[in-house]
């Protein structure tokens, strides 16, 4: 390690001599003049990102609940300023039952969709997981779902969904099994949407496992393999305990973002057939962007950030007890 | 870094056993190259579709003469137009990004002041705020400023997450370089910020190059922001693609043809990054 001991200190601990080179100054007023330099100059640097960053993040965020107390409407312009009823929105949400359904969609779809993402993942990392070169080169091509652009995957997916040019569709028919548009079934849909999700997302629990696998010590599983242990208890019970907090912390991961599918929908179904893959963040996005209705669009999303907002903090919490390093 | 895995053969096994076990690896390697073919199938089918002629879209033959002929009708429907501004706002967002969130990241990786702790959670958690939250905001006022179906509108609402990986990420590249140096510097009578010009930041370059990268990839992929913030201007690569669904009357070739002019940067771009794409992907949270 090298001398870091005026990390915490600031640089003022071993540095009197940027002053003391002149002669003129006592080495404590030295200190003094420096820490106040130091921070002069730090503050400087971080001013300006803060300044932006206030105004794209904290301005919109107040506008949000502002507008969210509001009735604003397109057809409206004079609700921007009324607040004759602040919860009114909020009132009309829990009696809205599209909203509540949407609710229980994205529940299914988040659910559902983290599990797989987590099983494939896992699964995935521990095939990939060894010291050959091949299976090292192999584990970047298997990111390629998760970097393409969101576009890019529903678009993959909405050729592989539609009948007519898919090679899916066309493997089931000659196998005597033709099936209609799996999009286009309220049935299948929003499992449609699960399995392109999956696709995109799996290599994330892939990366996170495969980095934690490298960190599993290898005396006690040579402890137990030399105690008699097959294959599947050494992974039971003393790797997977070492991956516990990596598949929590990916879970709750993959959950947040699955807050914010929104490509996906789009393309595939457009939260159709009728509203079944219609989740929250659509409906939202509904309210404000084609129906205009901003006050009720804010307030749906006034509420998935509350929600976030918790999900966020157990995050927080569990990377802050990680004693190990944050996966890389 | 220990390269051995825990089940690696034991060296003191028998030779039989070691056989045994040799093979089972072969048989792990080629399990993984058929999982990753089935795997990427839906991705190569779009990649094909690309190639095949406009009449031949349909076909399931995987026998064609591969073609440029949906590129060069992409160039017709003023897709490089769409994917010029996606070049534009993704440079200019990352440029902006740099600018404002190095020095940032460099003071809050330095300076222990009280709020720090704070500071940096703020930044983080524009990670976790669902997009929708930042349009309807954005929206109103952008059209109260005349902002709407503009680059430079764009580039503004890209900087409320590349800012945050900026940060994030350049501070702990920062932290990873030894004070020493830049003490040096300054017993030499150099300032704060022109030490860490001269010496810190060249240290970190490779950091830098990797930031720079996520942040235009961020930028290149954003759909959502683009898609209601944009009309017919400033529409990036990505809304156009949509456009083409849904005006073109499905000429699929095309349209996987533009899907591949899309992911074309970002592929080209990972292989860069790869080792820091954990990193940027779960900026926020998991860090302490």
């Amino acid at each position: 390690m090298p001398p870091t001991a005026s990390l915490d200190a600031g640089p003022a601990g071993d540095l009197p001599l940027a002053g003391e080179a002149k002669g003129k100054r006592t080495p404590a007023a030295t200190t003094l003049n420096w820490q106040r330099e130091s921070a002069r100059a730090y503050g400087l640097g971080l001013a300006p990102a803060l300044v932006v960053l206030a105004a794209i993040t904290l301005l919109p965020l107040i506008t949000l609940v502002v507008v969210s107390l509001t009735p604003l409407s397109l057809t409206d312009p004079a609700a921007t300023f009324h607040f004759g009823q602040p919860t009114g929105n909020y009132a009309q949400l829990l009696q809205d039952q599209r909203f509540l359904d949407s609710l229980w969609v994205q529940a299914k779809l988040s659910s559902v969709g983290v599990l797989l993402q987590l099983l494939v993942g896992l699964g995935l990392a521990l095939l990939l997981h060894g010291e050959s070169r091949l299976l090292a080169g192999l584990r970047t091509f298997f990111l390629i779902p998760m970097v393409l652009p969101p576009i890019v995957v529903a678009l993959v997916w909405k050729i592989i969904y539609t009948p007519d040019i898919s090679p899916l569709h066309a493997l089931l028919e000659q196998w005597g099994w033709p099936v209609r548009s799996l999009i286009a079934n309220p049935d299948t849909a929003l499992w449609a949407i699960v399995a392109a999700d999956v696709w995109q997302w799996f290599p994330f629990t892939m990366l996170m496992v495969l980095a934690q696998l490298q960190m599993v010590p290898r005396d006690p599983v040579d402890a137990a393999r030399i105690d008699g242990a097959n294959r599947w208890q050494v992974f039971v019970y003393i790797v997977l305990p070492y991956l516990q907090r990596t598949l929590v912390v990916c879970a709750l991961f993959r959950l947040i973002d699955s807050f914010k599918a929104f490509p996906l929908l789009y393309v595939l179904t457009n939260g159709g057939p009728g509203t079944v893959t219609e989740v929250t963040n659509f409906y939202g996005f509904i309210q404000a962007f084609n129906f205009s209705y901003w006050g009720y669009g804010s307030a749906i999303a006034v509420v998935m950030l509350a929600i976030i907002f918790v999900l966020s903090a157990l995050v927080s919490r569990l990377g802050k007890n990680r004693g190990d390093a944050h996966a890389r | 870094m220990h390269a051995e895995t825990w089940h690696n053969v034991p060296p003191s096994l028998p030779l039989w056993q070691r056989a045994v076990q040799g093979a089972q690896r072969h048989l792990r390697s080629t399990a993984a190259v058929l999982v990753l073919v089935l795997v990427l199938l839906p991705f190569l089918w779009m990649l094909q579709m690309a190639f095949r002629p406009a009449g031949d879209a349909l076909s399931l033959d995987l026998v064609f003469s591969p073609t440029l002929e949906a590129f060069a009708g992409l160039w017709q429907d003023n897709f490089a137009r769409s994917f010029g501004n996606s070049l534009l706002v993704s440079v200019l967002s990352t440029g902006l990004s740099l600018l404002l969130g190095v020095p940032a990241a460099y003071a809050l990786s330095r300076w222990r002041f009280k709020q720090r702790r704070q500071v940096a959670l703020w930044v983080l958690c524009t990670r976790m705020a669902p997009p929708i939250a930042f349009t309807i905001p954005f929206f109103l006022a952008f059209r109260w400023l005349g902002l709407l179906d503009s680059v430079w509108g764009l580039v503004l609402v890209y900087l409320t997450f590349n800012l945050a990986i900026v940060i994030w990420m350049m501070q702990g590249f920062f932290e990873a370089i030894p004070t020493a140096l830049e003490e040096a510097a300054w017993m030499d009578g150099c300032s704060i910020w022109s030490a860490f010009w001269h010496v810190t930041l060249p240290l970190t370059r490779p950091g830098l190059v990797a930031t720079a990268v996520l942040c235009f990839i961020f930028s290149w992929s954003d759909f959502f922001f683009a898609l209601i913030l944009t009309r017919t201007q400033a529409v990036t690569a990505p809304v156009a693609i949509v456009n083409f669904l849904q005006y073109d009357g499905w000429e699929w070739t095309k349209i996987a043809a533009a899907g591949t002019m899309v992911m074309l940067p970002v592929l080209l771009f990972t292989v860069l990054v790869r080792k820091y794409l954990v990193h940027g992907l779960t900026a926020g949270g998991v860090k302490d």
